[in-house]
């Protein structure tokens, strides 16, 4: 399906073919290879190139921003904001450093967070459950993709902190909340999150460096 | 570390760096963060690792499909064209549309093309065009101007509007504000009456545009929503 969409967006440079082949090889997922490939088209100026990186990855990232600013309209907004500096920016793209989907989604997501800080409207308001079952990462089904390794170790980290840690952590990437808002839904005060978190953030780090 | 309740110190370069990517920071600590990446290689290179440790939870992040005006919108912002290009290409496009068109259409073309160069006429003035064209050049709608009639045929080609929102035509006079000429089907042609005051606006330095609105059109005599399709109006 990905392969057939990459397909039916061809633009790319020919002379990737090769190289291209060479990382769906090791990745075993035709999708990543190919974005990535449309994405140094786009650092080349290739509104082709730029095109099908929009069709694969803007669903995903108009998912990301709505999860974080909960408003379409403003989801609409930042996902223009999102593309139009990924058009400009797609040149700083590094692969040694993160794969393109990575890299995407973290311009949504920090293009996202600044526009709900610049509103001040937070509208995550509901209350944060600290029990034992939420956000419990454990029962997340490992989808299979090149990240795999990556995603287990961070299941396993996550799964070793308290689940409050784990909460509080998984509901702050997911929503883009200050430690303030945080607090107020979790009806905890706000040095008891910060402690929470950065303990829970120096043990996921302990975890994931082993 | 500090425990619950405490006064909680400054936390170090990685839980600094962690903050900043899960997106705890408020605005101010976010732009301190930013300069700090940017003058600071040992916390850029924390930024990264965390970006890359948390980057798996995003796969938990659920798709959903932007509207379909998303990208017209996008690519129109960033490689807008001067809004004439074009204009053979969607002009053939209209003849060739005329001819292929339902007997409506056709019956409706005819009217504005043939019947102002009957030879009663004194001076005829000469037709006006306009193809409302989509940023990637492909019309929207191909619209046509009887302005002695001070009428606007308008034919819908390619266009998508979302659910729950409508199409609207604005009349855009050079050096002016938009001025609505009415919510207009996407699917069929329809006749728009020019409203009087704007008749003399209608001319060879305006444009023609189509905003999505809210049902019932823009609540505030602009243009609300995006503007999927725009174009000027050219004598033929």
């Amino acid at each position: 399906m990905l392969r057939a969409i990459c397909r039916s967006g061809g633009s790319g440079a020919g002379a990737l073919r090769r190289d291209e082949r060479m990382i769906d090889a090791v990745d075993g997922f035709s999708g990543s290879g190919r974005l990535r490939e449309a994405l140094v088209g786009v650092a080349a100026g290739d509104r082709g190139a730029f095109e099908t990186v929009y069709r694969l990855t803007s669903a995903k990232l108009f998912g990301v921003c709505l999860r974080i600013l909960t408003k379409r309209s403003d989801a609409e907004d930042v996902l223009q904001e999102t593309y139009t500096a990924i058009w400009h920016k797609a040149a700083l793209y590094d692969p040694e450093r993160a794969s393109a989907i990575a890299w995407l989604v973290m311009i949504a997501r920090n293009k996202a967070i600044d526009r709900m800080r610049a509103d001040a409207n937070d509208r995550h308001a509901g209350p944060i459950e600290l029990a034992a079952d939420i956000g419990d990462a454990a029962g997340q089904p490992a989808v299979a993709t090149e990240a795999d390794d990556e995603r287990r170790g961070l299941d396993r980290c996550l799964g070793e902190l308290e689940p409050r840690q784990r909460g509080l952590i998984r509901t702050a990437f997911f929503e883009g909340v200050t430690y303030e808002n945080l607090a107020a839904r979790g009806g905890v005060p706000l040095g008891t999150v910060k402690s929470w978190i950065r303990r829970g953030l120096i043990k996921l780090k302990a975890c994931l460096e082993r | 570390m500090s425990g619950p309740g405490s006064d909680h110190p400054t936390p170090d370069r990685s839980v600094l760096a962690a903050e900043y990517v899960l997106g705890v920071l408020n605005a101010a600590q976010r732009r301190e963060a930013e300069a700090r990446i940017a003058r600071d290689r040992a916390f850029a290179a924390e930024v990264a690792a965390w970006q890359a440790h948390f980057a798996p939870l995003a796969d938990e992040i659920e798709p959903v499909e932007p509207p379909m005006y998303a990208w017209p919108r996008l690519s129109s912002a960033l490689f807008a064209k001067p809004a004439r290009s074009g204009l053979w290409e969607s002009l053939r496009f209209w003849r060739g549309f005329a001819i292929g068109a339902g007997a409506l259409a056709a019956a409706a073309i005819a009217a504005v093309f043939v019947l102002p160069r009957q030879p009663p006429a004194p001076t005829p003035a000469a037709p006006m065009v306009a193809a409302i064209n989509l940023d990637d050049g492909k019309p929207a709608f191909l619209a046509a101007i009887d302005t002695e009639r001070g009428t606007m045929l308008l034919l819908p080609v390619t266009v998508a509007i979302p659910a729950e929102r409508v199409a609207e035509l604005w009349l855009i006079p050079p050096n002016d504000k938009p001025h609505s000429l009415g919510v207009v089907d996407v699917a069929k042609p329809m006749s728009i009456a020019i409203p009087i005051a704007l008749r003399g606006a209608v001319g060879v330095q305006a444009a023609v545009a189509i905003s999505v609105e809210p049902l019932g059109g823009s609540p505030t005599g602009q243009p609300t929503g995006p503007v999927i399709a725009k174009g000027g109006i050219t004598s033929l």
